[in-house]
């Protein structure tokens, strides 16, 4: 009789210390704890690896991309949509940076501006389709994923464009060289988080945002644009898009019309095992943060750790399907 | 009410239909300053729908004419309706439920800074007096719960407290007493009479007929998208009231069958 008791007694403790955990930041604290045991795991298995800086500089490398652009799809989880057209719109504002790269002598304002503008553009044209003429997001985005890198591909023709000479410019190594072991990107990856994160939780953008995704009806009743709001998130997607574009291609020097591919399933996981639910109306852009190292730790930490590159997307099954689990026990629906 | 007081709202030739079906047909109502008006009638009598009008949500079919003090209103939404001064209560009080209280009472209308980020301890500390002033208090919640936390009733003190916050001067209640427990719809009663003593008019649309009576200066009855009737309260008693809603009742079953 002993055991069960204590086990009670241990679970209410566990409860209340979940309970104290006021509840706005549990998908937070969630996605935290997650990551920490996730992390005592991989040491566990492989401490030769992740007690070095090594590891951390690599993975440091990738994670603001795809950071940059997971914040982006809090905004739209939120407001009760989807895009799953980022991959694409990452390769053709790519290819918008690259080209205006070739045809400005290198100018590095001019090409920015345009890879944003096409992603804006791409992002205006999803809001477009979505609220005006009221398709469903996710098909919408699901064509305009295909329909994106279609043109792309056929704009690029099979080119692959290298900047070697932007090497040791003094824009390369603002936007992703090191300060120490920390790649440049990593700050601005982290500007970004903070700007976007005081959007959504403080201005009256992001409670809109909110709002689309809960209760649309309300918002209009209360006169709140939903439709614009929704079009913005969209375009926010899109520039978000751009900025990552840009990054890959001052990272690698070099442009290639695959580059969107394997961000789709990695960013969108990104956001779930955050803690942004998918049915809309709530988000946290600090879960998103843990979100996406949870993601880049698995991707980078399995083939580290000694492990077959097989299991990264094994792993990836059991963090989404468990971070939700834990989510669920956290915070009550929240996931649903 | 007396010729004199100009109208706040005047509804001329307004119409709607959803396909083939008239939700409402040729409504012309004007609502004065300091009245409360009791808006009653069968479901899908076009209470809500002519409610909806009024507060922006809806738009009426061409040819209707809005006017707000005396001058004809053109593209009428809810954000222009709420900053003349037109407050809705919606019957599913129009709340976004993973929001926090104050987020709601000020939404679409928040306090915020020069770059638009909110206020959140002004909001909060607004929405506390407020709450506390229509006797909505409770010691489980604050300003900074999230409304899927609240009862009925306080849900709706919420969406009551939103519509009058800014300088309302017409405030319109969809059903405010629909699933409240006995006390709560008092509390609601009480607060429309306090509504008219500030000098504000009110739509008051209810399903159950004393309330209607007891609050309303002047009844207008909804019968399948037509004002069958439109009357001061006068020496009206409640047994003529309940007589006149029964007869156009009967009337218009008569002329279906």
């Amino acid at each position: 009789m002993g055991s069960p008791r204590k086990a009670g007694v241990q679970l209410r403790k566990n409860l209340s210390l979940i309970n104290s955990v006021p509840e706005k930041l549990r998908p937070l604290f969630g996605a935290g704890i997650f990551f920490f045991l996730m992390m005592v795991a991989f040491i566990i298995a492989s401490p030769r690896v992740f007690l070095h800086l090594g590891i951390y500089s690599a993975i440091f490398l990738s994670l603001p991309l795809f950071t940059i652009v997971g914040l982006s799809l809090v905004f739209i989880t939120a407001a009760g949509e989807i895009d799953l057209s980022f991959p694409s719109t990452i390769s053709l504002t790519g290819l918008a940076f690259a080209w205006t790269l070739e045809h400005t002598h290198r100018n590095f304002f001019i090409s920015a501006v345009s890879a944003i503008i096409v992603g804006a553009l791409c992002g205006a044209l999803n809001g477009f389709l979505v609220t005006r003429l009221g398709l469903s997001s996710l098909i919408t985005t699901l064509g305009m994923n295909f329909a994106l890198i279609g043109l792309t591909q056929i704009l690029n023709n099979g080119a692959v464009r290298t900047f070697l000479e932007l090497n040791d410019t003094a824009v390369r190594s603002i936007f992703v060289g090191a300060v120490g072991p920390i790649p440049a990107q990593m700050f601005w990856s982290s500007g970004l988080a903070i700007i976007l994160g005081v959007i959504f939780h403080r201005h009256k953008f992001g409670l809109h945002t909110r709002v689309a995704g809960d209760n649309p009806e309300a918002g209009r009743a209360m006169g709140v644009n939903i439709e614009m709001t929704k079009t913005l998130c969209f375009i926010l997607i899109g520039v978000c898009s751009a900025f990552t574009a840009i990054i890959g291609v001052l990272l690698n020097s070099t442009y290639f019309s695959t580059m969107g591919d394997g961000y789709l399933l990695p960013t969108l996981a990104a956001v779930f095992v955050g803690g942004t639910p998918v049915s809309g109306g709530k988000g946290t852009i600090g879960g998103l943060v843990i979100g996406a190292a949870t993601v880049v730790f698995i991707q980078t930490g399995v083939v580290a750790a000694g492990l077959d590159g097989y299991w990264t997307s094994f792993g990836f099954g059991l963090v989404i399907v468990f971070s939700l689990l834990g989510h669920r026990r956290f915070s009550g629906r929240l996931t649903r | 009410m007396t010729s004199e007081v100009a109208p706040i709202v005047q509804l001329q030739n307004v119409s709607k239909s959803f396909g083939r079906v008239f939700a409402l047909e040729d409504i012309n109502l004007d609502f004065y300053p300091g009245e409360i008006v009791s808006l009653v009638g069968d479901n899908g009598a076009g209470k809500t729908t002519l409610t909806k009008i009024i507060s922006g949500t809806e738009s009426p079919d061409l040819g209707a004419k809005i006017m707000i003090d005396g001058n004809i209103v053109k593209n009428w939404t809810a954000a222009k309706a709420r900053s003349r001064g037109i407050e809705t209560v919606h019957q599913n009080r129009a709340l976004s439920e993973s929001q926090t209280i104050y987020d709601n009472v000020f939404l679409g209308r928040e306090l915020t800074n020069k770059l638009g980020f909110i206020k959140r301890k002004e909001e909060e500390a607004e929405t506390e007096k407020l709450m506390r002033k229509i006797g909505y208090t409770s010691k489980v919640w604050t300003p900074n719960s999230t409304v899927n936390k609240l009862s009925g009733g306080e849900r709706q003190g919420v969406a009551i407290s939103r519509a009058i916050l800014f300088q309302s001067r017409l405030v319109i209640l969809d059903e405010p007493t629909t699933a409240m427990a006995l006390s709560e719809a008092a509390e609601v009663m009480a607060f429309i009479q306090n509504l008219k003593a500030d000098g504000k008019s009110v739509i008051f649309i209810s399903h159950n007929p004393w309330d209607a009576f007891s609050a309303a200066d002047r009844f207008v009855i909804l019968d399948r998208g037509k004002v069958v009737c439109d009357e001061p309260k006068g020496d009206m008693t409640v047994q003529d009231f309940i007589a006149r809603l029964h007869g156009f009742a009967k009337e218009g079953r008569g002329s279906v069958a």
